[in-house]
């Protein structure tokens, strides 16, 4: 009872246009949280569709806007390394946008002639090296012009990866900041850059998601996919079955109704900011057809 | 190089429609809605969400080739309705199943905060 009130609030509230007594065909899905950690979360949502879970992977993979630089202007490289291979490293790098991204408008839909506080966030970089030796230059050498517009550190979203691990060593004080490049005696980087919000599709240096992690049917009783020797496959981490080596029987009459999320952030948001821009980000994009089909009927 | 730009899959062209309606000629209440800039993330979704609707006889969708940032939806309907109501309807319904869903997932979050502290 309380399900069917609840979703007729929400109703109410989202849509001023278009009311209805009864949402007989809306799903009443149910979220259940698995995991959350600083950089990654896990989470079951039940009660839904495949196409529904699928759309949320698809958003949250190519449409959940970020931040990232898009405009680099090189105004001293005497490194050994082309400004070309310098700026699309920078791009790369992730900015820390919870608080402003649903604030800003695409760099293409401003009025500004070509950057503005609405559409942009300007950084500037100056590196050089007089002493002897060798430099890391890192994204901490990005001067931000915004206080919580930074570039993501893989220290302060504290990941579980062991100090003295290969990869690391290669950073003088294993600080999380992203490597950009290094620099000798007499080397000079000097630029000005310009971070604009967008999405995936566009560009993977504005995803918001390393990896996403999607699974349904964990014992493979639907058989949606066909494992020809089974009791070689590793079980899923979310499998239900009690003895080793086996796939649950055929069910014939089963639909995917269970969807196991994982999802990793790049750092330029938190995990659940991930998941609740990319809810928005789905929802905008319906009601946006729903504008475009009422004012069609006009 | 002539790859289009990687923008192309998501902005409307100058003057391009969002959504463009044809009626069928030869059967009665069926429309082909053509949504440009979409792909399967929404065409999939709308069309599972329409075929839930007892009267709705038929509903499906394509995109007709992968460079083509375009879907066509077609959706027949009974008698005393029409296929843009049952598009709006099924709309609406996957509007508030997101905004529940949405609900939901940041009470979770807000569960697990407290728990921790």
């Amino acid at each position: 009872m309380s399900d069917t009130f609840k979703v007729e609030d929400i109703l109410k509230k989202i849509s001023g246009c278009w009311t209805r007594a009864k949402m007989p065909f809306a799903n009443k899905s149910m979220v259940t949280l698995l995991d959350y950690k600083d950089d990654t979360i896990k989470f079951v949502i039940e009660n839904t569709d495949l196409s529904v879970a699928n759309a949320l992977r698809r958003v949250l993979i190519a449409e959940t806007p970020t931040l990232a630089i898009d405009w680099v202007q090189i105004e001293a490289n005497s490194t050994v390394m082309s400004d070309e291979f310098i700026a699309h490293r920078i791009g790369l790098i992730p900015l820390t946008c919870d608080y402003v991204i649903r604030n800003m408008i695409p760099n293409r839909e401003c009025e500004c002639d070509d950057f503005c506080s609405k559409c942009s966030v300007e950084f500037t970089m100056d590196v050089s090296l007089r002493k002897e030796g060798a430099l890391n230059v890192t994204s901490a050498h990005l001067i931000s012009s915004h206080p919580q517009v930074l570039p993501a550190n893989a220290r302060t979203i504290k990941r579980d990866i062991p100090k003295d691990s290969d990869c690391l060593s290669l950073f003088e004080e294993n600080s999380g900041d992203v490597l950009i490049m290094k620099i000798r005696q007499g080397s000079q980087l000097k630029l000005r850059a310009f971070a604009t919000k967008g999405i995936g599709k566009e560009h993977a240096k504005w995803m918001a998601t390393s990896a996403v992690g999607f699974e349904y049917d964990p014992d493979n009783a639907l058989r949606h996919t066909l494992l020809h020797k089974p009791e070689e496959w590793p079980k899923s981490e979310f499998s239900e079955l009690l003895e080793d080596g086996e796939q649950a029987p055929y069910d014939y009459m089963k639909e995917p109704n269970k969807f196991y999320f994982t999802i990793e952030s790049t750092g330029a948001l938190t995990p659940s900011n991930v998941v609740l821009t990319g809810i928005e980000c789905l929802r905008r994009k319906l009601s946006d057809i729903q504008t475009h089909l009422s004012f069609m009927q006009l | 190089m002539n790859a289009p730009p990687t923008f192309e899959s998501f902005v409307l062209f100058d003057g391009e429609k969002k959504i463009i309606i044809d009626l069928d000629t030869k059967v009665p209440n069926a429309a082909l809605f053509t949504v440009n800039k979409e792909d399967h993330t929404l065409g999939n979704m709308i069309r599972n969400q329409l075929l839930k609707d007892p009267h709705v006889l038929f509903c499906g969708y394509k995109q007709p080739h992968p460079l083509e940032h375009k879907i066509i939806l077609r959706v027949q309907t009974t008698a005393d309705y029409s296929p843009q109501d049952a598009l709006k309807n099924a709309i609406t319904d996957l509007i508030s199943e997101l905004s529940l869903l949405e609900e939901r997932f940041r009470s979770a979050i807000q569960d697990r905060q407290e728990g921790i502290d």
